[in-house]
């Protein structure tokens, strides 16, 4: 019996706040494994602290291992979210962005939206919000 | 029975949070995500938004008694100090981080100060409840405690 392995997918996280990204994890693992409790929940989960960062690895990772996904918060230190999606478009990258706000005002939704990303999430990012995504996209 | 009563208790207690208004379904989101593999992920995820906002809070004290004041500056702490207080479900903070940041959107300084100060008071009794909260669940046990938050 053949048995058809499962493709890992690449997802970037952008966020700069610890908690943040602890909770992201946490929701993501729980996104991708379902209700299964699979240890192999399918996924690699690299992270970066703010926008430069993100675009560093983005950049890195393009012609070896693309990612399939990136969240990107807005306010962050050094780059913020719309200014590294805006750079992420420029290099060519098409894979889906989706911009995650604690504001969700609508000048921020399309802010984001004008620099390249595809959708929009509010913090926190939970198992379901992140479980919609990944469908959306077909990534799950 | 004891276990029974620290059951009870603890089931109780969360409610009291919730009915209070300190807690949003934030909360109960995270303890969905504890698993075996991380059996004290509320209680870190707590911690660290504790150790996040009372470095925040104490940012936010000195920037507002510095003149000119930089309201600018204050938006965004208090921005990420809402950032963090959604990450657990903290809602009276959230809820007051937005006054916070409307006064500062009115550059009302005096608006400012009473919210943090109400901030402050909020911060600490939502640490002190949550620290008896964890404490009671260390008592009722691991096993329990996924029992204990679909409640």
């Amino acid at each position: 019996m053949q048995i058809m392995a499962r493709r890992m997918i690449r997802v970037l996280l952008v966020e700069d706040e610890e908690i943040n990204r602890v909770v992201a994890r946490a929701a993501l693992k729980a996104a991708m494994t379902g209700d299964g409790g699979d240890d192999d929940d399918g996924h690699v989960l690299d992270e970066a602290e703010n926008g430069e960062v993100a675009v560093q690895r983005v950049r890195a990772a393009a012609s070896a291992a693309p990612y399939d996904l990136i969240l990107m918060d807005r306010q962050m230190p050094a780059m913020d979210g719309h200014e590294a999606t805006r750079r992420i478009r420029a290099m060519g990258v098409t894979t889906p962005i989706v911009a995650v706000s604690s504001d969700g005002l609508p000048a921020d939704v399309e802010a984001f939206i004008g620099a390249g990303a595809d959708d929009f999430t509010s913090k926190p990012l939970t198992k379901e919000k992140l479980g919609n995504i990944l469908s959306k996209f077909r990534l799950a | 029975m004891e276990y029974s009563n620290l059951r009870r208790q603890t089931i109780f207690m969360k409610k009291n949070l919730f009915d209070q208004g300190y807690l949003d379904e934030q909360f109960n989101q995270l303890e969905e995500l504890q698993d075996e593999s991380s059996p004290n992920f509320v209680e870190e995820v707590a911690a660290l938004f504790f150790k996040d906002s009372s470095r925040l809070l104490t940012n936010i004290e000195q920037a507002i008694d510095k003149y000119p004041q930089d309201f600018y500056r204050l938006d965004s702490l208090m921005h990420q100090l809402k950032g963090s207080g959604s990450s657990i479900g903290a809602l009276r903070m959230k809820n007051e981080c937005s006054v916070f940041k409307a006064n500062c959107n009115d550059r009302n300084l005096e608006g400012c100060r009473r919210s943090l100060q109400k901030m402050k008071r909020e911060h600490a009794t939502l640490k002190q409840k949550l620290e008896s909260y964890f404490q009671l669940l260390r008592q009722v046990g691991p096993s329990e405690y996924a029992v204990s938050s679909r409640k």
